[in-house]
């Protein structure tokens, strides 16, 4: 499938301070891609040179084909951008609004009304359409944010923290609104910093810290990325007085432990850092219950996207 | 779209002539500053303080017993015809500047700025739209006044090219300053540094240069005196042309001279007039101008719009 957003050893520099380090990505057309980082990690920075509006150091970026600095006006024309903080006018009303953006896309005057219930319909503000918008509440004025976006039909929506804001039920209505867009055949590309949240409306995300990107890959792949670094619990019954340390020495050699501690919070337990491999597990735990330890549990503890974030993200933490 | 392509000149004319009133900005301006009761009370207001004024001259000059035409009655029109051009001279040097100052800053402020930069508006419509806004506002009250200013037409001592005239060099002036005004708004991050740099310009040329010019006058009459020798011809006939060209950089003072010259020397373009022993030619400022004006105008547009056009580097 054909690249709609290419990034090109992509640089933004402030100063001493590289916002964005030499970043390459390609998102596909119809993708949803989860743009995950933690604050200050260079997402806007990213979408604001994507969106034509900063001038990156070096590298290039394309959307549609088009240079965002060759040729900025196709670019425009192809994505629709809602920022992570922006501004609505006084004194104007839901469909002034919509009508304004509509016209500043070239939308024939004419077109422009039935356009503006349908997008309304959209986004669940119909009922809003002559209120003033400043009365809006965030989460209205997000999802008429989103509204103005869709005006000239753009292939690409550009979203900056989309539910940046928002209480549970409007995330929730945020997410069901990106699925749907989705459908209509957008490729839409947005960041957050909360991964869980993104997760199962992602095709693919990427994970980008202190302007580099560490990890990038469609959620299939991250989460065994996980799976190759899975955590197992084992417990040993407490009053049996098994010696810890010495049984962590010796599983540090059997095949598929990649580490093993004595947990210092839980009682008479263990924990193995573990590869990926199913026979092995089930082998280790056989060995372990055939040399006669008292084994109680012995489970692994499932991990989500949360902790993908976390242990790619470690390194640059520190 | 074959029909399109035969596009005689005045359809092209007419096509953009509603360019700029289907322009986005204008259309959205003016629906949020035409809307409710304030714009209809400031109009009101205005045109009660006008006609106030009108109401006093009259009583003071016209009832006691005379008719159109006589001195009387010509001085009072002319006295009304200036307070009205007073008026005036105030909205566009300061009221129009102000709104504008407000147009580019005020949008980055609000963070609606960078929304209409990723729309197809075109840094020219942008600029455009800000500036037909704003100005009709005060063109609004500039056209307004224009009955009121018949009146003291039908008073008498008043002469066509006379109003026409001085409305031609207050639009002109509205323009300018306007767009100064923009482009300090552009070129600025606040509104509140966008605001003192364009009061700054428009005090500076309305009265600063004035006093400038005074002061140096008083340096260059005391020098004179003290060396007891008077001016060389050719410095006062250069000085001349200095003060004729300050003159054309200030809205009152090219008013006023262009109004002399019409009045003394009957002339609209020009006068001959003997300084010292030589016979020289002298413009009307008016000339002068709208050529500073129109230059500088478009100068203040082009920069506008390239500075709203510019991609950001931080
Ligand atoms: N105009 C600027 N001048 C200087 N430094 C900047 C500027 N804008 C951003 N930065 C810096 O660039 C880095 C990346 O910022 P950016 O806003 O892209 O992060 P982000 O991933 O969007 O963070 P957040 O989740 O908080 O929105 C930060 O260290 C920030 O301080
Ligand atoms: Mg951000």
């Amino acid at each position: 499938m054909a690249s709609i957003i290419e990034l090109r050893e992509l640089t933004k520099r402030y100063g001493d301070l590289t916002a964005v380090d030499d970043i390459t990505l390609d998102i596909e057309e119809g993708a949803v891609f989860g743009f995950i980082g933690p604050n200050g990690a260079g997402k806007t920075t990213t979408m604001r040179i994507l969106t034509t509006l900063l001038r990156p150091t070096s590298g290039e970026a394309r959307v549609a084909g088009y240079s965002v600095m060759a040729a900025p006006r196709d670019v425009r024309r192809a994505i629709g951008f809602m920022p992570d903080f922006f501004g609505v006018y006084e004194d104007m009303k839901v469909w002034e609004y919509l009508d304004f953006f509509a016209a500043c896309y070239d939308v024939p005057a004419a077109g422009r009304p039935g356009m503006i219930d349908d997008l309304l319909a959209l986004v669940d503000l119909g009922h809003k359409r002559d209120a003033y918008v400043e009365t809006l509440s965030r989460g209205m004025k997000q999802r008429l944010c989103l509204a103005r976006t869709l005006a000239h039909d753009p292939q690409v929506l550009i979203l900056d923290e989309p539910a940046s804001g928002l209480d549970p039920r409007a995330r929730i209505e945020m997410r069901e609104l990106l699925r749907e867009l989705q459908k209509m055949g957008k490729t839409i590309f947005f960041s957050s910093h909360i991964l869980s949240e993104v997760a199962d409306i992602c095709t693919s995300i990427g994970i980008i810290e202190n302007g580099r990107l560490v990890a990038t890959g469609n959620v299939g792949d991250m989460m065994s990325r996980l799976r190759a670094h899975r955590s197992v619990v084992v417990r040993f019954v407490p009053s049996a007085g098994v010696d810890l340390a010495a049984v962590a020495a010796g599983l540090e050699n059997e095949p598929g432990v990649l580490s093993a501690e004595v947990d210092a919070a839980m009682p008479s337990t263990l924990r193995l850092d573990f590869g990926d491999d199913d026979s092995e597990l089930s082998a280790l735990l056989a060995r372990l219950v055939g040399h006669g330890l008292p084994v109680l549990t012995f489970s692994e503890e499932r991990g989500d996207l949360e902790d993908v974030f976390l242990q790619v993200t470690q390194g640059a933490a520190d | 779209m074959a029909e399109t392509t035969s596009n005689t000149r005045p359809a092209a004319f007419r096509g953009k002539l509603s360019g700029i009133f289907s322009n986005p900005v204008t259309v959205k301006e003016l629906r949020s500053r035409m809307r409710g009761r304030r714009a209809f009370v400031v109009l009101t207001l205005y045109l009660l303080v006008l006609s106030a004024a009108i109401i006093f001259v009259n009583l003071v000059y016209v009832s006691s017993g005379s008719y159109p035409g006589n001195t009387m009655t010509r001085t009072a029109g002319k006295g009304l015809f200036a307070a009205i051009l007073g008026v005036q001279v105030l909205l566009v040097t300061f009221i129009g500047p102000a709104f504008t100052a407000a147009a580019v800053s005020g949008e980055r402020e609000r963070q609606t700025l960078d929304l209409l930069r990723t729309t197809l508006l075109s840094a020219d419509a942008f600029v455009l739209g800000k500036l037909i806004s704003s100005l009709s506002y005060i063109l609004l009250l500039v056209v307004v006044s224009i009955p009121l200013q018949s009146i003291a037409f039908l008073l008498g001592g008043l002469s066509g090219v006379e109003l026409i005239l001085s409305q031609v060099l207050i639009l002109i002036a509205a323009i300018t300053y306007a767009l100064y005004g923009l482009w300090c708004s552009a070129a600025m991050r606040s509104t509140l540094t966008a605001t003192v740099a364009t009061f700054s310009g428009t005090l500076f040329v309305t009265f600063g240069i004035p006093t400038i010019a005074f002061i140096g006058l008083l340096i260059f009459g005391s020098m004179g005196f003290m060396t007891g020798s008077s001016l060389t011809t050719s410095v006062e006939i250069a000085l001349v042309y200095i003060g004729l060209a300050l003159a054309a950089t200030n809205l009152p003072a090219t008013l006023l001279i262009s109004e002399i010259f019409l009045l003394e020397r009957d002339t609209l373009i020009g006068a001959t007039e003997t300084i010292v022993t030589r016979s020289l030619w002298l413009p009307s400022p008016w000339i002068l101008f709208i050529i500073f004006h129109v230059a500088a105008a478009i100068i203040f547009y082009i920069a506008a719009v390239r500075r709203v056009r510019r991609v950001s580097d931080v």
